[in-house]
């Protein structure tokens, strides 16, 4: 479909905003979930690190799945 | 007390360096951008009408006149003023639509150089003397483009994939185990419908704040250094000149280089909003 970006940088150049916003939303919504958590079960820190990692990993892999692998 | 009045006296006139008021500087603080309103109608979360609203529409009649004077008797062989259109609409085809939807961004070029130019004149509005306070430095300006930029971008998808195809292109990243979907689907849905239509406006909003702080900052100082009246005597009144003349300089280089960050930042609005729509006209990855 579009003649000028096929060859670019792969199949979808990406763009250091959809980078970045992925890091951001994965450490936000899985620390954001470790920390409701923790308050609801009564910790004060144990999700909140494994929500962060795992949404960390999370945000990574998906920037690896999107712009890299394919 | 005594020692009071005597501050408030200084600042009065004028708080300089080297004074023996014992008076200090004053940065300018996050007041500059909420100008008194000249009418308030005391809704709640409403600023009244103020000076943005003010500047805003000099930056609308400004882009207003750009386009008739540029394109009122357009030629074959375009005029002075029509060339600068040209190349602007040329600039942006080539660089914008072109590079980030494909042949048909055109379709979306008259938007993106609308908003390159509403954005860049409201941008401008930061260095005309008089005025000197960018439109975009208020969230709410950046604020609605960017949503109707967004809005744009889920009709489109919708209309060209269907509700479905457009949620599910940018919900399910394709190629993903669907054991992995459940920790992904919610990071997509976050990153996408939230935080990038907000860094989009906080981009163009934070970088105008940023710089209009900063200006203002330059031309206090300047002012409060300036002082060779100086009691402490005629070399301290040296030294302020040549204080002030640094901020002087200072202030000139900071607003050639704002001016260039604001036509900078115009382009990558602009930009950003073709790489969204050319992604959701392309449905999924």
């Amino acid at each position: 479909m579009n003649e000028n970006r096929e060859g670019d940088d792969g199949p979808s150049a990406p763009n250091g905003t959809t980078l970045v916003s992925y890091l951001l939303g994965g450490l936000a919504f899985w620390g954001g979930v470790g920390w409701v958590a923790d308050w609801a079960l009564g910790f004060s820190a144990l999700f909140l690190p494994i929500g962060m990692v795992i949404g960390l990993v999370g945000g990574i892999y998906l920037i690896y799945a999107q712009h890299v692998r394919s | 007390m005594g020692a009071d009045v005597s501050v408030v006296a200084a600042s009065e006139e004028g708080c300089h360096i080297f004074n023996d008021f014992g008076c200090g500087f004053e940065p300018p603080g996050v007041s500059l951008f909420f100008p008194t309103p000249w009418l308030d109608f005391g809704l709640p979360g409403t600023s009244g009408l103020n000076k943005y609203y003010l500047v805003a529409v000099v930056a609308l009649l400004v882009a207003a006149a750009f386009w008739y004077f540029t394109t009122r008797n357009a030629k074959v062989v375009p005029g002075r003023g029509q060339s600068v259109a040209e190349l602007l609409v040329g600039f942006l085809r080539d660089q914008v639509t072109r590079t980030a939807i494909g042949k048909e961004g055109d379709r979306y070029l008259p938007l993106m150089v609308t908003l390159f130019i509403f954005i860049f004149s409201m941008n401008i509005m930061g260095l005309i003397p008089g005025l000197q306070l960018p439109v975009t430095s208020n969230l709410a300006f950046p604020a609605v483009l960017a949503i109707i930029v967004f809005l744009l971008w889920n009709v489109i998808g919708i209309r060209h994939h269907g509700f479905g195809g457009h949620f599910k292109a940018r919900l399910v990243p394709s190629g993903v185990p669907g054991w992995i979907l459940p920790v992904v689907v919610p990071i997509e849905a976050l990153s996408n419908f939230i935080i990038r239509p907000a860094t989009h406006m906080i981009r163009l909003f934070a970088t105008m704040f940023a710089g209009h702080l900063l200006l203002a900052l330059f031309a206090a100082a300047g002012f409060y250094m300036f002082n060779p009246t100086s009691p402490m005597g005629p070399l301290f009144g040296a030294i302020s000149v040549g204080y002030s003349g640094i901020a002087l300089v200072g202030f000139l280089v900071f607003t050639a280089f704002e001016l260039f960050i604001m036509a900078v930042q115009a382009y990558v609005f602009v930009l950003l909003s073709s790489i969204y729509i050319g992604e959701a006209l392309e449905g999924a990855h």
